[in-house]
Formats: C-alpha cells, sequence, structure tokens
C-alpha cells in the first residue's frame, strides 16, 4: 500500500509537535523515521493509526492506498487498520494482554475482522507461529512465560495475522538484547517482503534502522530535517540532527565495544552482530 | 489438572483459605438444610421456658419467646446468604458500569463520571436504606439495594486505578488497532486485569452486608418482621445482654465467623488467581 504524507501539522494545545510533514513510502517499501526521544516519530504513528487522542488537532493530508485518512470515522478507520494495517508494538511485554494466550492474542485482529471458523482461525494462527519461528506449545502460554523475544514474535505474528498491505513498527526492538535485535529485525524484514507489504520503521538506533530499512527519513523538533537513502545518511550525514544521531549511535557503539575500532562505528562481533554498519551500508547501498 | 482445580487447592492449603472455605461451605449447607428441616419450626415458641440455658433439647438455648435459637439461627443464614450474594451482584454490576464509564474513551463522560461517584460516595449506606425504607417499607430488597448502590460506588473508586492502568496499557491499545469496540475492550481485555482487586473488593462487600444488615435490622429498616436473619436475632435479644448474654453471643459469634471467613476468602482468592503470585498455576497453564 502506498503512503503519501502532505503537510502533516499536530497540535496539542498551543504546541505544535509535528510541522509540515511531508513523507512517501511507495508499495514494498521500507521506510525508516528517526529521531530522538520527542522529535514526533510515535505521533506520526499515531496520525496513521488514526489513534491521537481528542485533544490533538491535525491538518494536511494521509492518502493511503488512494483513501483520505484524516477525517476519517472511527469506524472506517478501524476497519481500514484490521484489514490493511499491521502494528508491531515498542515492548512487547506491554503489547500483549496477560490474561490471553498466544493464541488468543494472534487470533483476535481474525476474529475481529474476518468470518471465519474456530478450525480455520486456529490454523491461520498455527500457520502464523511457524512463520515467525515460534512452536506450537507456544499456542496456550501467557505473556509471562514468554521470553523478550518470544514476546515479540507473537508481537509481529499478531500484526501480520491478517497479511496487511502496510505495517508500522513502533521501535520494536528497543527492549530486547542486541542478538534479539538482530533476529527479530530479520524476521520483520523478511516477513514484509514475502508478504510484498510497506513499512515504516521508527526507531532511534541506526545500526537496526541500516538492516531494516533502505530509505529514511530523520525528525527534529517534529520536522523533517533530511532525507535519502539509509546507508548514504549513514555515511554522510548533512543536517545536524542526522548528525548528532550517527555521532550518537557510533560513541554508543564504541563504548559499548570498549572503544576498539578507528572512531568508526566500530565493531559489533563481540555482540554477535555482523561486522557493524559498514558491512550493511556496503550491503545496502554500495558503499565500496 | 483444570484451572478452578488449581486455585481451590492453592487456597485450602492456606490457614487463612482453608477457615474461609470450610465457614463458608457451612453456611451455604445449613442454609440449604434450613430449607427443609429446621429442629423446630419457626413460629414454635415454648413460654414455660423462655431465655432457657442451652440444653439437650435446645442446643444454643431459646430466646424472649421461647422459640428455639438454633433454628432462627439456621433459617437466618439463608436470608443472609441471599442478602450478601445479591449484594455482590448488584455492588458488581454498578460499580463496573461505573468504571466502564471512568476510562471511556469520552472525556465528557469519563469526567462526569469522577465527580458524580466523588459525591454520592459521602451519603452513607445507612440513610440510603432509611430513604428507601420510606416509600417501600423494611425489607431485604431495601438492605440489598442500599448496600449495592453504596458498595457499586466504593468498588468503582478503588478498581478506577487499576483499570485506567489496563486502559491506557499497549494491549488495549493493540486490540483498538485491530478493530475491537468499546465494550469489548472493556469486558475482554480491562476487566480480566482488574479482577484480582475486583475480587477482594466483592467478598469484603458480602463480609460487609451482613454487618449491615444487622445493623439496619437493628435500627428497623432491615429484614421484615418475623423473617429470620442474623440481624433478627441480634436484635431482639440484645437490649437483654447483660441478663441473657448468650442469646447475643451466638448471632454474634457466627456474623463476626462469616464476615472474616469472607475477608479472608477474597484475600485467599486474589492470592490463588494470579499467575503472577501463584507459582502452581503457572505450570497448569
Amino acid at each position: 500500500m502506498n503512503i503519501e504524507i502532505r503537510g502533516l501539522t499536530i497540535t496539542i494545545g498551543d504546541k505544535p509537535i509535528v510541522r509540515d510533514v511531508c513523507m512517501d513510502i511507495a508499495d514494498g517499501e521500507r521506510i525508516g523515521l528517526v529521531g530522538s526521544s520527542g522529535s514526533g516519530k510515535s505521533m506520526i504513528a499515531k496520525a496513521l493509526m488514526g489513534l491521537l487522542s481528542d485533544t490533538a488537532r491535525v491538518s494536511g493530508s494521509i492518502m493511503a492506498g488512494g483513501r483520505q485518512l484524516i477525517g476519517l470515522d472511527d469506524t472506517a478507520m478501524a476497519d481500514l487498520r484490521g484489514r490493511y494495517m499491521g502494528m508491531v508494538f515498542q515492548n512487547p511485554a506491554a503489547a500483549l494482554n496477560p490474561v490471553m494466550t498466544v493464541a488468543q492474542q494472534v487470533g483476535l485482529p481474525l476474529y475481529l475482522r474476518y468470518d471465519l471458523s474456530l478450525d480455520e482461525r486456529l490454523d491461520r494462527v498455527k500457520a502464523m507461529l511457524d512463520k515467525v519461528g515460534l512452536s506450537q506449545d507456544a499456542l496456550l502460554k501467557y505473556p509471562h512465560q514468554l521470553s523478550g523475544g518470544q514476546q515479540q514474535r507473537v508481537g509481529i505474528a499478531t500484526a501480520l495475522i491478517t497479511s496487511p498491505r502496510f505495517i508500522i513498527a513502533d521501535e520494536p526492538t528497543t527492549a530486547l538484547d542486541s542478538i534479539t535485535q538482530r533476529q527479530i529485525v530479520d524476521l520483520l524484514t523478511s516477513l514484509v517482503d514475502d508478504a510484498g507489504a510497506s513499512m515504516l520503521f521508527i526507531t532511534h538506533d541506526f545500526a537496526v534502522l541500516a538492516r531494516a530499512t533502505t530509505r529514511c527519513y530523520v525528525l527534529d523538533g517534529g520536522s523533517i530535517a533530511e532525507t535519502g537513502t539509509t546507508a548514504s545518511l549513514l555515511r554522510e550525514p548533512a543536517s545536524e540532527p542526522a548528525r548528532r544521531l550517527v555521532a550518537a549511535a557510533r560513541q554508543l557503539t564504541l563504548s559499548r565495544d570498549g572503544g576498539i575500532g578507528d572512531g568508526d562505528v566500530g565493531s559489533r562481533e563481540s555482540m554477535g552482530v555482523e561486522s557493524g554498519d559498514r558491512v550493511i551500508m556496503r550491503k545496502d547501498g554500495g558503499d565500496e | 489438572m483444570s484451572a478452578a482445580r488449581v486455585v481451590m487447592r492453592s487456597m485450602w492449603r492456606k490457614a487463612s483459605g482453608k477457615y474461609a472455605l470450610i465457614v463458608l461451605g457451612l453456611w451455604v449447607l445449613v442454609s440449604l438444610i434450613s430449607l427443609v428441616w429446621t429442629p423446630y419450626a419457626l413460629l414454635e415458641t415454648d413460654g414455660f421456658h423462655a431465655w432457657a440455658s442451652p440444653t439437650a433439647a435446645h442446643p444454643l438455648g431459646t430466646d424472649g419467646v421461647g422459640a428455639d435459637v438454633l433454628s432462627w439461627l439456621m433459617a437466618g443464614s439463608r436470608t443472609n446468604l441471599a442478602i450478601a450474594s445479591l449484594t455482590v451482584v448488584v455492588a458488581g454490576i454498578f460499580g463496573l458500569a461505573l468504571v466502564a464509564a471512568m476510562v471511556s474513551r469520552h472525556t465528557a463522560l469519563r469526567s462526569t463520571s469522577v465527580v458524580v461517584v466523588d459525591a454520592l460516595i459521602s451519603i452513607p449506606t445507612v440513610l440510603i436504606a432509611l430513604m428507601l425504607s420510606v416509600p417501600f417499607g423494611a425489607s431485604t430488597a431495601v438492605i440489598v439495594a442500599a448496600c449495592g448502590f453504596a458498595y457499586g460506588l466504593n468498588l468503582a473508586r478503588i478498581v478506577r486505578p487499576a483499570a485506567i492502568l489496563a486502559a491506557r496499557s499497549q494491549y488495549v491499545e493493540s486490540a483498538v488497532w485491530s478493530g475491537a469496540s468499546g465494550s469489548r475492550v472493556f469486558v475482554r481485555h480491562i476487566m480480566p486485569n482488574v479482577m484480582p482487586v475486583l475480587l477482594v473488593q466483592l467478598s469484603m462487600s458480602a463480609g460487609t452486608s451482613i454487618l449491615a444488615e444487622a445493623g439496619l435490622t437493628y435500627l428497623g429498616v432491615g429484614v421484615g418482621v418475623g423473617v429470620p436473619s442474623w440481624g433478627h436475632s441480634l436484635a431482639t435479644s440484645v437490649r437483654f445482654i447483660s441478663i441473657y448474654p448468650l442469646t447475643v453471643l451466638w448471632p454474634g459469634l457466627i456474623v463476626t465467623m462469616t464476615v472474616i471467613a469472607l475477608h479472608l476468602f477474597g484475600d485467599a482468592l486474589r492470592d490463588a488467581i494470579d499467575p503472577l503470585t501463584n507459582p502452581e498455576l503457572r505450570e497448569a497453564a
């Protein structure tokens, strides 16, 4: 599903949170939205979902698959979401209902939106769990019986069970350790690519961004500071906010790895992550 | 093993849970027996043996008109069981409806309901019962209505913070995202997550309704004339407490034991049904 955002402005009270944002997401494209905390990333995601609180004023235009989302009533929006959009949340432990089993959780969007028998639903849930790499034993488990990575796999299964055309991933790896981060990002991107869906990947972590997206938007203080391919942004960020974010990512990686490397992104092998951003850039953007 | 059996077993294992289950089990059993049999008919009196001490014929003695205290207490247990269960149902439904309004997505409904609950909660249960008894007369229904109303308000206030936490959680956002309606979100996603608080509060309400019955009957706005209840047994003999203390002791003892059992039942149930505090339940799942 292609998404076209034009002049999106979100104001809460007198304070503009998002200012005149324009974004394009083509069919089958994986787009990153990166920015520091409070830059308005999640607000844009909420506007896309139609889940902004009623105190927020929205202007501009969001076209999804040729339909205007701004001003759409709740029922139509819920139907659109349930059928065509999927959401992977930041903290899997909080996004799963503690009193629902994995089967109930993953089957919920199907139950709400599609007229399927229990057996048909169960079959689809089982197939989906298989795709995200969870065993059938997980079906009757509760969230607290799963590890963080397994919980996020359930989150991904819930988001993808209805075969959505557009997926929003709101910092889906922030709550996970670095090895699990890589597994989850790889899983998500391969599933999204297999389905031919488009994805908006929100994060503040450039290393994750490089794995998950081909093109990205840098958000600062509510407006787009820079846009371009993820690889070129990582290599030579032009705007000040992008430079800050890239520098912060490098510093963090260096200090995590005990200061090895030459001032570049540094080695991530020690964390079990494939040789850092340089390799990823080469893969995605032809760095060499 | 089914989850229900695991819960019962976990409750039974704790001394407080065991006490609660035994007392509540006896209560239900005696209520059922009293429907078909009591040692003496309620209206059977023996004027020659008024205020009699316990004997083989009258194990708990007789009251001022020579009626058998045990028979009246047995019959009273079913009235109190009905009052306690109906109060729980009324308070539960009323309280949950208020909670639903308090966590609703509509700002106006949300803020109005909070103000209304805060205002109404200041009216004492006794006053509500007194006001209701003027047009309707003293009856069991008045006790249930007054207790259900007052405890429903209390329940709403106590459950609200837990419900707000659930309503603002990501799993609710995720359910809304999937297209769940407001009522579905409340029943399937919020209610199960406030169950531990709700159950404790409801069992406390059941206990307090027994105390309220006793108090209201003493004031003359409780159960109707001639209806057996523990409060009735207390009210008829409490004036003679200094002369015949035993006739007050029995109903007092039963009320105290039952109220304690209901309170402990709520605590034990909460510990047993929460998978976070009951490892056995986690294993059973």
